[in-house]
């Protein structure tokens, strides 16, 4: 109860008038409910743990622009992709040069790059559909987050943002930076490179940088270790404006949101400021040289600034948990802007907070013990991606209601009791017929099969642009074409079933196999899946056990001789075998029975 | 053999017979154009599956691997892919690839009675397979594995089929229903529900996903909206439709919660006044599950075939039988219309075992 009413005093604090602290009836509703309760969205972000990804460690994430893809880098310094409608991995992007950790993945606008930054300092750009390496550079300073410039369709440019220097633009066809400027002098134009020791822990020149992309790629906004966002036009590295951060503390996070209209900053000083772009979200960059332009008569250049930052940002709400004062990572909007999420950076912390746009707490997400280390909101659904460090990525999802009376419509649900009133003639003998005053189905109206809305969420894209969607799914082919046949021979083989071939055969299928294994790593914990891993095998086996019980026969007898021959793994393949053709998905205990039969079956 | 075409000159679209491929040994179960046009594959109750150059109309490839009759196929967005559904309760994935000639890559088990059609995502990326084991199953394409079992319907899964963008399948069953569901999820979105409720033997998305094309063994072909209606109690009205209502989770129908809780008041859904529903009849349509197609090449059709030996074509929004493509010696069970030719093609069961390629003649 003690959490609860902290809760409610912290929601109190934040002035928010429904947070009532009042009867006994609002303490128990307290916590998801009571935050849910009023509020007209709920449900729109997610709840519970639906699925988890594995595949070696995985470390950094980022949806492509339509969420049907999700790419993610690893600690063994490849990429992959998940196929984010199936959670099955499509593509794996690999190269001997690189092994560092990747520190982040980005998308280029419509999907047809990657760009990865790593911890050996390199960046590295893919070509998505054919999972070729377009160009890797190696920089002076580890790049801890890195994007692609989201104007251009299959941009070269990327925005840096190293471990302990300025930001930079990296060119990546030839290789040419240009480091951006993270403060402005008081007076003069020319910014120098450290102009405040301003307090003593800013030992190292630069502390790290935070910047990003606007939507078109026209400006950037750059958070500087002074508690500063400044504008910078991406063209000409030209410092347009300066938005001063209350508190003044360096500013570790500042992302925007996927439609440009908010932009967020973290700072040092535990809170979470979401500003209102009030540029124009395509075409900013003319506007914002008009707005530089005309913007004269101040005292000094830095006022100037100043003033010209109060026409592009405002301010519209701080966040922050005023209890415990925790800090915040990896902030980000949802893919609709409405909502804000923060990561807790306390130690050893999965934990989420959601807010709306007025500041209000929404959510409280909490995941599994393991300090949380990146996160991605699903560009469209109420779904959130996060990294653990474990290198799992979890999958938060709405947790689904079944609606019944979409299978049956007779089936209504209610929500509560209701009275039922009767039809005058409901009980008559004669029921009277049902009046006709039916409506008249105009079966020759014109309709219109063909035209449709294209998704509204996203109409910034002319229908022109040719869009990596979905990766191209080419089956991994299950065991060779030969498989009918060595049925068969396994078959004419059923008395003699230590012969040699047949098994050495069955070997070959299954070192085969072992390579394409890694294409389906998940651990699905949908009770319809089969064991994925086991996937092509399990598939051979279950083909079989179709074919009739002769056949299942045959390979039982088979069987002792392929254990002998290949160990452990052809027991679990027989294993495999056994439970499939008896039509059941597994119990290890079954297997030892299993195989004790088979045993003395030979 | 000239279609009757010139009776009603005007509105006919003039098909007339191009040609016969034979080659099935026994009944052609379905025939698809693939979606590029390309290629034209056949299925049929011999096991096999053939696949024709639509250009030139000579074989290019003939699949044998499934162990009984082949119901259903169904190519791959690119036209790589071919997925068929058979009898021996497989569906298998056959690459037309580069290089190499076809072959199987996959076989998904699970089903545990035959499955009976399939039909790719248009992402290309998942398949979905309805059975005689009352079940639709979504598939992986990459892996194989079987994503999801939707408890779909009683009775036999005759159909399924994606929507534009992948996100909704619909079903349709004997048990007289098409359900749509969320492809994403599995969840069932929405169930469509005839009066009678004859079976369904044939159901499919409009190309613009917003309608139902739905063929029910009273050989009728129904076109229903199934999307749009709005929730929300404000449209209830104690109105009657006369072909399908279309009922939605909000309460299309009451329960009566009395005593008995037996008695139910219909209280049916008023969408639009329920305009835009449409019925295409005049063929003969009792035993066998006979697909239909939309022809939008040229002119807007609903075309089917019958089993009084013909295909039929009509005109989508008068609803009129515009031309009957006479040839063929048996039922005609399949049908599938060129995507950006005006070109049909029709199979036919046991006593014909033909295919036969439709264009329109020229000069009209």
């Amino acid at each position: 109860m003690a959490v609860i009413f902290i809760e409610i005093f912290k929601l109190h604090r934040r002035g928010m008038p429904h947070a009532v602290c009042g009867g006994i009836r609002w303490l128990c509703a307290v916590s998801d409910s009571f935050l849910a309760r009023d509020y007209p969205y709920q449900g729109e972000f997610p709840e519970t743990i639906e699925e988890y990804l594995h595949h070696g460690t995985m470390k950094c994430i980022a949806f492509n622009r339509t969420g049907t893809l999700l790419a993610a880098g690893c600690s063994n310094g490849s990429c992959v992709i998940w196929d984010f409608e199936t959670r099955g991995l499509a593509r794996e992007f690999r190269d001997k040069d690189c092994t560092a950790p990747i520190t982040s993945v980005s998308w280029s606008r419509y999907g047809h790059r990657l760009l990865a930054s790593a911890t050996d300092k390199s960046l590295t750009l893919w070509d998505v559909s054919t999972g070729e390496k377009i160009a890797r550079i190696t920089l002076q300073q580890t790049p801890l987050r890195a994007s692609l410039q989201p104007g251009s369709p299959t941009p070269s440019i990327c925005l840096a943002c190293p471990l302990s220097s300025a930001p930079l633009l990296v060119d990546l066809n030839t290789g040419s930076t240009t480091v951006l400027p993270v403060s402005v002098s008081e007076n003069g134009n020319p910014p120098a490179p450290n102009p405040r020791n301003k307090s003593a822990d800013g030992t190292p020149p630069f502390t790290p940088t935070a910047a990003t992309f606007d939507k078109h790629g026209d400006l950037i906004y750059v958070g500087n270790s002074k508690g500063e966002i400044l504008i910078v036009d991406s063209k000409t590295i030209q410092v347009h404006a300066v938005i001063p951060i209350p508190g003044g503390t360096v500013v570790k996070d500042i992302v925007l949101s996927r439609d440009g209209q908010y932009l967020l900053t973290n700072s040092n000083d535990r809170v979470i400021r979401v500003y209102k772009n009030i540029l124009p979200v395509k075409g900013s960059g003319e506007e914002i040289r008009n707005i530089s332009n005309n913007s004269n008569g101040y005292g000094s250049h830095y006022d100037k600034l100043k003033a010209n930052g109060a026409s592009c940002l405002i301010l519209s709400c701080e966040l922050s948990d005023a209890i415990t004062k925790i800090q915040w990572k990896i902030p980000c909007f949802s893919g609709n802007g409405e909502w804000i999420v923060g990561a807790s950076a306390n130690k050893g912390e999965h934990r989420l907070q959601i807010w709306d746009q007025t500041g209000r707490l929404v959510k409280i997400l909490d995941g599994p013990k393991e300090a949380l280390i990146d996160l991605a909101w699903h560009p469209v659904e109420p779904t959130i991606a996060t990294v653990s460090v474990t290198g799992f990525v979890y999958i938060w999802a709405k947790e689904h209601v079944e609606n019944w009376s979409a299978f049956a419509p007779d089936f209504v649900e209610l929500e509560e009791n209701e009275e039922y009133v009767e039809r005058e003639d409901e009980f008559d003998l004669n029921p009277r017929e049902e009046e006709a005053e039916e409506v008249v189905i105009d079966e020759n109206a014109e309709i219109d099969i063909e035209t449709y809305e294209k998704n509204a969420v996203f109409s910034d894209v002319e229908d022109s642009v040719d869009e990596v969607v979905f990766l191209p799914a080419i089956p991994s082919p299950d065991a060779p074409d030969e498989q009918p046949e060595k049925c068969l021979g396994s078959s004419s083989k059923l008395e003699d079933s230590n012969h040699s071939g047949s098994p050495s055969s069955m070997d070959a299928v299954q070192n085969g196999q072992a390579v394409p294994q890694v294409s389906s790593p998940m651990e699905v914990d949908n009770s319809t899946a089969e064991d994925p891993a086991e996937g092509p095998n399990s598939k051979r086996k279950r083909r079989l056990s179709v074919k009739g019980l002769e056949l299942q026969q045959s390979e039982k007898g088979k069987k002792p001789a392929t254990k002998n021959k290949s160990n452990g793994k052809s027991t679990k393949s027989s294993a495999k075998h056994m439970e499939s053709a008896n039509g059941k998905s597994s119990a290890f205990d079954d297997e030892a029975t299993e195989d004790d039969e088979v045993n003395i079956d030979s | 053999m000239a279609a009757p075409a010139a009776d009603d000159a005007s509105a006919s679209p003039g098909y007339v017979l191009r040609s016969t491929l034979s080659g099935h040994r026994r009944a052609v179960s379905t025939v698809k154009f693939s979606p590029d046009g390309r290629l034209l594959a056949s299925a049929s109750a011999d096991k096999l599956l053939r696949v024709w150059s639509s250009s030139d109309l000579t074989p290019v490839a003939e699949l044998a691997g499934h162990g009984e009759g082949v119901s259903d196929l169904s190519f791959s967005p690119d036209g790589r892919l071919l997925a068929s559904a058979s009898d021996d309760r497989t569906v298998r994935i056959w690459d037309l690839g580069a290089g190499g000639g076809a072959r199987l890559v996959k076989t998904l088990t699970g089903h545990t009675n035959y499955a009976f059609c399939v039909a790719f995502s248009p992402h290309g990326n998942v398949l979905a397979s309805g059975s005689f084991d009352e079940t639709v199953r979504v598939w992986e394409v990459r892996s194989g594995k079987c994503l999801r079992v939707l408890p779909a319907h009683s009775e036999p899964v005759t159909a399924v089929n994606f929507d534009r963008d992948g996100a909704m399948i619909v079903s349709g069953s004997y048990d007289g229903l098409c359900r749509v569901w969320d492809s994403a999820t599995g969840h069932c979105v929405k169930t469509l529900i005839d009066d009678e409720s004859p079976p369904v033997s044939f159901a499919k998305f409009s190309p613009n996903g917003k309608f139902v094309l739905a063929a029910t063994l009273d050989s009728t072909l129904k076109l229903l909206l199934w999307m749009g209606a709005s929730r929300g109690h404000m449209s209830l009205t104690a109105a009657r439709e006369g072909g399908w209502k279309v009922l939605t989770g909000f309460g299309d129908w009451d329960w009566a919660l009395v005593a008995s809780g037996l008695f139910l008041i219909m209280r049916l859904w008023n969408f639009s006044a329920g305009k835009f529903l449409k019925t295409y009849t005049g063929h003969v349509n009792t035993k066998y599950c006979i697909p239909a197609a939309f022809s939008i090449t040229n002119g807007k059709y609903i075309v089917s075939g019958s089993e009084d030996k013909c295909v039929y074509l009509w005109d989508l929004q008068s609803r009129k039988i515009v031309q009957k493509l006479e040839g063929h010696t048996d039922t005609v069970i399949a049908v599938s219309c060129h995507p950006r030719e005006n070109m049909i093609a029709s199979g036919a069961l046991d006593n014909d075992k033909t295919v036969k390629v439709w264009v329109q003649k020229e000069d009209q």
